[in-house]
C-alpha cells in the first residue's frame, strides 16, 4: 500500500493545511497590529516632543524664535537610542532651524481640522516616523503660522512590536499545537472502528463464512452489511459445491461398486464364458463411468467463473450438420430417424465449436435415451439459434428448471448420468446464450432451444 | 528668518571658535614593518600628539602590519574635512561632542560589533557607533596667592561666595573661556545652565568682578602662570595637568558641587576605506590594554569599567562621587548646535554677565 493513499494521511493533510494557513494568516495580522500597537505608543512621544518644540516658539526682532528645550529632544530617544531629527519651518515651508530638513506632509489640515500627522518615511536612507505639527502664533496683531516636524528612526518601535509579536506569537504556537493534537486525537478516534473491523476479519477462522457482528458507525455499516451480502453468497456456493462432490461420489461409486460386483462373481467361477460374461458386462460400465468422469470435469470447468474460453467466428448450420454428422450411424442403428434444418443463410456467431458440439451431443444423446423416434437439429439465423426437437414423452413444465440441476434425471434407467442438461445450460451461459425448453410441434416431445445473442456489427 | 547657507556658516565660525588644540595640522606616521602585508589605517583626531603618541605606538607595537597614519587637526578642521571628504578617515575621534555626535545620528558612523563595544558601559557609548574612551573633567585652577588672601576654594559655591564677598579685590583676577568667541567655552555654558539655574547667579558675578574672556586654554594659562591671574574657571583638566606640573604655585580645583566632565568621541565612518584596521583600533582604544595606556600615560582619564587607580574614571568617581557630570551622550546634544539657541543663551549670557550688580551700588 502507498503511504499517500492513507486515509490518516489525507485527512490529517486536508485538516491541517487550511488550520496551518489559518496560522500563517493570524502571524501576519498578530505582526501588523503590533507594528499598529507600536506604532501608537511611540507616535505619543513625536506628539508630546513636537508639543514641548512648538511651546517655545515666540515671535521676536520680527521673526520666528526658537528657544529649543533640550528635553524635547530627548524624549525621542527612548532605550533603543533613536536617531532623531527636527525642524522648525514657517508659513511658506521655509526651514528656521533644525537638525535636518525635514520634508514636510502633503495632508491638509482643512479637511480633517488635524493639527498634527505622523506617517513612515524614508530620508536619505533612513527608515524613519515622522510627526508634523501644524501651530500658528497667536499675536495682538497677526498670527503666524509654523510648522513643528520631529522624527526619529524606528529602533524602538520595531523593539516594542516585536515583543508584541512574541507574546502573541507564543499564544498561536499554543493554539498551533493544542489545534495539531486534538486533530491527532480525533482523526485516530475517528479512524478506530477501522482497525476494529480489520482486527475482527483477521482475527476470523478462514473457514468460516459466518457473517460479521460487531457495532459499527454508518458508514462502516454499510461496508459490513456488504461484505456479509458476499459471505452469504460464498455459503451458498459452497454448499452447491459440497452438494455437487456429494452426487459427483454417489455417481461414481455406483458403477465402481458395480464393477467389484461383476468381478467378484465372475471369480466364482471356472468357466470361461461366465468370465467372458462379466467383463462385456464391466467394459460397459466402465465406459459409462468414463463418460460419466467426462461430464463431471467438463462441467466443473463450465462452472468455473475463473474459466474464459477462447470465442471464434463460427457457422451455427455448419455446428449442426457436423452434429447430424457424428451422430447419424448411433441413431440410425437404434432406428431412430436423425435429421437437420439449415435456415439458407449463413447464421455466424463467436463461439466455441467443441461446446457446441457437445451441447448438441448432449440433446441428440438425452433424446435418443428416452425414447425418442425422429429428432430433428435445426439452425437459426434470425435470431441466431440452435434447436433440437424431439417426439419423446418431454418434460411437464413444472420441471423445467429442475432438470437443468446436475445429477437430477428425468426418468430412472439407470443409464444417464443427469449432466447432460446441467452441461447445456452450463455451454449456454459461457456463450451468453438463453436455454428454453418447451413443447414440440403438436403438443408432443419436448424442444430445447439455445437462443445466441443477436452478433454487434 | 535665516536661510540655509547663512545658517551652514554660522555653524562653521562656532566650530571655528571650539579651539582646544593648537591649530595647524600635526601629522605622525607610524610605518608597517617591512615584509608584513601592509595594511593602511588613518585617524583623523583632535587630540594632541603627546597625548595621543604613547596610545599609537602601543598599538602599532601590538600590530605592526598596520601602517598609521595619524593626523592632529583642530576640531573645525576634523569636521570641515570629514563633510569634504567623508571615505577617508578609518577613525575620527574628537573632542566636540555635539558634532561628533550630530555626524553619528545623521548615520555617518558604522556599528563597532565587537565583543569588547559589546561590554563597554552604555553611559558612554551610543548604539555601538559612537564611544567615549576618555573621561576629562572641567577643572578651576587656582594660584597659590589666591588661597592665602581668600582661602581654600573647592567648589562653585565658593568662587560664588568669594566672588560676590569680593568683587574689587578680584576684579579682573578671573579668567574664563568667552563663550561667544570659543566653542567649549559655549559647550560648557549651555551645560551648565542646565545642570543649575545658580549657574546664571555665577555669571552675574563674574560679570560684576569684570572677568577676562579668553579664546583659547593657551592664553588663560600663560596668565595664570605669570600671576595675572588668580582663578581660571572651566579648563580642561587634560590639557592643564602638564602646564600645572611646572608651575607649583598653581593648583587643579575639582570643584566638588559639581564637575562636568568632557569625553573624546570615536568613530568609524560608514565610508572607512580600511574598516578592518579601524576596528582593531577601536578594540585597542576600548579595551583594557589601551585604557590601561590611556590611563597610565596620558591625562585622558580611563573609562574601563575594569580599571581603578590614578588616570581613571572610577578614581575620580570615588572621590568626587555624584559630584561628576558627565555630558550626556544623547540627543539633548543637538539643542547645543541649533542656532537659534545659541543665539538665546548667549544673549542671556551676556544680559547676565553684564548685570550690574548691587555690590557696586
Amino acid at each position: 500500500m502507498k503511504h499517500g493513499d492513507s486515509l490518516y494521511r489525507r485527512l490529517l493533510t486536508w485538516l491541517l493545511l487550511p488550520a496551518l494557513i489559518l496560522a500563517g494568516l493570524m502571524v501576519v495580522q498578530a505582526w501588523l497590529e503590533a507594528r499598529r500597537t507600536a506604532d501608537r505608543a511611540f507616535d505619543r512621544l513625536l506628539e508630546a516632543a513636537s508639543l514641548a518644540i512648538a511651546e517655545q516658539v515666540q515671535w521676536q526682532d520680527d521673526r520666528l524664535w526658537l528657544d529649543l528645550p533640550p528635553a524635547a529632544l530627548e524624549m525621542l530617544a527612548t532605550d533603543a537610542e533613536e536617531r532623531v531629527f527636527y525642524s522648525l519651518v514657517d508659513r511658506e515651508g521655509r526651514f528656521i532651524t533644525g537638525n535636518a530638513e525635514l520634508p514636510g506632509d502633503s495632508r491638509s489640515s482643512r479637511e480633517s481640522g488635524d493639527t498634527l500627522f505622523f506617517r513612515n518615511l524614508e530620508w536619505q536612507g533612513l527608515a524613519l516616523r515622522q510627526g508634523v505639527r501644524r501651530s500658528q502664533l497667536e499675536d495682538w496683531r497677526q498670527s503666524e503660522p509654523y510648522e513643528v516636524r520631529v522624527a526619529h528612526s524606528r529602533e524602538g518601535r520595531d523593539a516594542l512590536a516585536r515583543e508584541l509579536l512574541r507574546g502573541n506569537l507564543a499564544y498561536i504556537l499554543v493554539m498551533a499545537a493544542l489545534t495539531v493534537t486534538v486533530l491527532l486525537l480525533a482523526i485516530r478516534a475517528a479512524l478506530a472502528p477501522l482497525t476494529r473491523l480489520r482486527r475482527a476479519i483477521r482475527a476470523r477462522d478462514p473457514r468460516t463464512l459466518a457473517p460479521l457482528e460487531l457495532p459499527l458507525p454508518r458508514e462502516l455499516a454499510e461496508l459490513r452489511e456488504t461484505l456479509n451480502d458476499l459471505l452469504a453468497r460464498m455459503r451458498r456456493v459452497r454448499a452447491n459445491q459440497e452438494r455437487f462432490i456429494g452426487d459427483a461420489s454417489h455417481q461414481l461409486r455406483t458403477p465402481l461398486a458395480g464393477l467389484s460386483a461383476h468381478a467378484e462373481l465372475a471369480l466364482r467361477h471356472d468357466d470361461p464364458q461366465r468370465w467372458r460374461d462379466a467383463l462385456v458386462a464391466m467394459q460397459a460400465t466402465s465406459a459409462r463411468t468414463a463418460r460419466l468422469a467426462m461430464q463431471l470435469l467438463s462441467l466443473t470447468r463450465l462452472d468455473n467463473p475463473e474459466y474464459a474460453p477462447e470465442f471464434d467466428e463460427l457457422d451455427l448450420a455448419a455446428v449442426a450438420r457436423q452434429a447430424v454428422r457424428d451422430h447419424w450411424a448411433h441413431c440410425h442403428r437404434d432406428g431412430i430417424d436423425l435429421g437437420v434444418e439449415d435456415p439458407g443463410s449463413p447464421a455466424t456467431i463467436r463461439g466455441v465449436t467443441w461446446q457446441l458440439d457437445e451441447a448438441l451431443g448432449n440433446l441428440i444423446d438425452n433424446a435418443r435415451r428416452y425414447g425418442a423416434r425422429r429428432i430433428t437439429v435445426r439452425a437459426r439465423a434470425q435470431p441466431p439459434a440452435l434447436e433440437v426437437e424431439d417426439d419423446g414423452p418431454g418434460i411437464p413444465e413444472s420441471r423445467h428448471l429442475l432438470v437443468l440441476r446436475p445429477f437430477h434425471r428425468g426418468q430412472d434407467d439407470g443409464e444417464g448420468s443427469g449432466l447432460g442438461l446441467a452441461i447445456v445450460d452450463g455451454i449456454a451461459r459461457t456463450h451468453g446464450a438463453r436455454l428454453r425448453l418447451g413443447e414440440g410441434t403438436g403438443g408432443r416431445g419436448l424442444i430445447v432451444s439455445l437462443t445466441f445473442p443477436r452478433e454487434d456489427p | 528668518m535665516m536661510p540655509t547657507a547663512l545658517k551652514r556658516l554660522t555653524s562653521a565660525l562656532l566650530l571655528a571658535l571650539w579651539s582646544l588644540a593648537a591649530s595647524g595640522e600635526e601629522t605622525l606616521h607610524l610605518h608597517a614593518e617591512s615584509g608584513t602585508g601592509q595594511t593602511p589605517l588613518v585617524i583623523g583626531a583632535a587630540l594632541d600628539l603627546h597625548q595621543a603618541r604613547p596610545l599609537l605606538e602601543d598599538f602599532h607595537r601590538r600590530h605592526p602590519h598596520l601602517d598609521i597614519t595619524y593626523r592632529n587637526l583642530t576640531t573645525l578642521e576634523l569636521h570641515q574635512r570629514f563633510l569634504d571628504a567623508p571615505d577617508a578617515a578609518d577613525v575620527v575621534l574628537s573632542s566636540a561632542m555635539p558634532w561628533q555626535y550630530r555626524l553619528a545620528n545623521d548615520g555617518h558612523a558604522q556599528p563597532l560589533d565587537s565583543d569588547i563595544a559589546h561590554a563597554w558601559p552604555a553611559w558612554a557609548r551610543w548604539r555601538h557607533e559612537l564611544f567615549a574612551f576618555t573621561f576629562e573633567p572641567i577643572v578651576m585652577v587656582v594660584h597659590r596667592d589666591f588661597t592665602e588672601r581668600f582661602g581654600e576654594l573647592e567648589s562653585h559655591g565658593d568662587l560664588l561666595e568669594r566672588l560676590a564677598d569680593h568683587p574689587r579685590a578680584l576684579a579682573g583676577r578671573v579668567v574664563t573661556y568667552d563663550p561667544q568667541r570659543s566653542g567649549a567655552g559655549y559647550t560648557y555654558a549651555i551645560e551648565e545652565s542646565r545642570l543649575s539655574p545658580r549657574y546664571w547667579d555665577l555669571v552675574a558675578v563674574l560679570g560684576q568682578a569684570r572677568t577676562a574672556l579668553a579664546e583659547t586654554t593657551g592664553e588663560m594659562l600663560e596668565g595664570l602662570a605669570s600671576g595675572r591671574y588668580l582663578v581660571g574657571y572651566n579648563l580642561l583638566g587634560s590639557y592643564v595637568r602638564d602646564a600645572v606640573a611646572d608651575h607649583p604655585e598653581l593648583t587643579i580645583v575639582v570643584p566638588e558641587d559639581y564637575a562636568l566632565v568632557v569625553q573624546r568621541l570615536a568613530f568609524i565612518p560608514r565610508q572607512a576605506p580600511h574598516p578592518e584596521a579601524a576596528r582593531l583600533f577601536l578594540d585597542y582604544l576600548l579595551g583594557e590594554t589601551g585604557q590601561r595606556t590611556i590611563a597610565e600615560r596620558t591625562q585622558l582619564g580611563a573609562v574601563h569599567p575594569d580599571l581603578e587607580g590614578p588616570g581613571t574614571a572610577a578614581a575620580l568617581r570615588e572621590k568626587l562621587g555624584d559630584a561628576l557630570r558627565p555630558i550626556a551622550l544623547g540627543p539633548g546634544l543637538l539643542a547645543t548646535l541649533d542656532d537659534l539657541k545659541r543665539e538665546a543663551l548667549l544673549t542671556r549670557w551676556q544680559r547676565e554677565f553684564d548685570r550690574e550688580g548691587p555690590a557696586f551700588r
